[in-house]
């Protein structure tokens, strides 16, 4: 276990932060703290939000007027996120990236993947977003628009994916188990 | 060099995802720690300086270095930029940890 | 907050340089866009990153730009868009289309 452990940046973040801590700056609990918080923000809560848009469409409606308030009514507390939601339709689909550095939506979807903040995305999402939803899978019917957001200032964004056909039946927990991170991001879609 | 938007790439997006190790998640925490609007007094720190910090990287070490190595790089030139802490004070505490570590080390081998 | 721009106006991201930190990506300097919505007002990146957290603050809006207008040689469809969040600083009014 210890040769995949890169000693260097343990040992520089366990001395800047005790260092800190010393000074009285912040405590070990208040780290612990905001450790404990990314953990409990997952997927699922914006998975969430997805599924009572589906179910709901004058939630849906809010939703999209002001995500972070919509998103608030549900209980989810997002603290100061300003959210942006998206939403795909038959004529136009939607991926979110941010070129300049890795602006996500924590609070709703926790950390963002490796893939979302690699140069390869960051670079190419917003010059040749067909490529690269090709290379994630995602295949477009002809004549849907692709409409990128780079999230280069104060608001997160988060797709509202199209709820698949062949739901028709299913409820609103059994249609939130279709739904994915990615299809999220944008780079992928819903199925059934 | 962080701004690379558009920039041309051949290059496919790996989509392999690497586990979090504990202290990239205590780098997470800390920025979050130091970055927070509600903490009496004020932050510590604007996010917008983290990412100045960061950009300030030079090119290679952008990006040869991973995220959270980035971000620690950033966060510890901030407090040093603003007095928090004292750059050699904090060299002396690693080599300190790292000394440590080596007598653990030592120690167990010989079990 | 009074707003310069209001939505469907036609803008166009000043050309110049950043120094230090700013938030306006280089491949959006210079290009012509339509105002999709104002976001509201925040504080400008360039303060904030030298911890200048007084400042007023100023509107920040969404501008939808058409993609072939963007990348000379882009290979989607037509109608494809890229929306970027622009701070009031760095936009100007675009006038007619071949300004």
């Amino acid at each position: 276990m210890s040769d995949v452990i890169d000693r260097s940046d343990e040992q520089w973040e366990r001395a800047f932060r005790e260092l800190l801590i010393e000074r009285g700056l912040f405590t070990q609990a208040e780290v612990a703290a905001k450790v404990e918080l990314m953990h409990s923000r997952t997927p699922a809560l914006g998975v969430q939000v997805v599924a009572r848009a589906w179910f709901d469409p004058a939630f849906k409606v809010r939703l999209l007027a002001d995500g972070s308030a919509a998103v608030r009514e549900l209980g989810i507390d997002v603290g100061p996120l300003k959210l942006v939601v998206v939403e795909n339709t038959s004529a136009a689909h939607n991926v979110i990236v941010c070129t300049l550095c890795s602006c996500y939506p924590r609070m709703l979807l926790g950390l963002p993947p490796d893939w979302y903040k690699s140069i390869a995305y960051r670079s190419r999402a917003v010059r040749e977003p067909r490529a690269v939803l090709e290379e994630f899978g995602l295949e477009l019917p002809t004549g849907v628009t692709v409409r990128v957001h780079d999230s280069t200032a104060d608001m997160r964004y988060l797709v509202l994916p199209m709820r698949p056909a062949g739901t028709e039946n299913l409820d609103e927990a059994a249609c939130a188990a279709l739904i994915t991170r990615d299809a999220m991001i944008g780079v992928a879609a819903v199925h059934a | 060099m962080h701004d690379v938007g558009g920039r041309p790439s051949a290059a496919k997006v790996e989509r392999e995802q690497h586990p979090f190790a504990p202290w990239e998640v205590r780098v997470d925490a800390l920025m979050m720690v130091l970055t927070d609007a509600a903490r009496p007094g004020g932050p510590l720190m604007t996010t917008d300086e983290l990412r100045r910090g960061v950009e300030a990287l030079p090119p290679a070490e952008y990006e040869a270095l991973g995220y959270y190595q980035r971000w620690l790089r950033s966060l510890i030139a901030l407090m040093v930029e603003k007095g928090a802490i004292d750059a050699g004070q904090l060299a002396r505490r690693v080599e300190a940890l790292a000394a440590e570590h080596e007598r653990e080390h030592a120690a167990g081998a010989h079990e | 907050m009074s707003a310069r721009f209001t939505v469907g106006d036609a803008v166009r991201v000043s050309a110049r340089g950043c120094e230090g930190h700013c938030r306006t990506p280089r491949y959006i300097r210079g290009k012509r866009g339509t105002v999709e919505r104002i976001c509201g007002a925040f504080r400008k990146p360039e303060d904030l990153a030298y911890g200048r957290v007084s400042s007023e603050p100023l509107p920040l809006y969404r501008v939808r730009f058409q993609q072939r207008d963007v990348w000379k040689e882009y290979r989607g469809d037509a109608a494809d868009t890229l929306d970027v969040e622009l701070y009031e600083h760095w936009l100007e009014p675009a006038g007619n289309a071949y300004e």
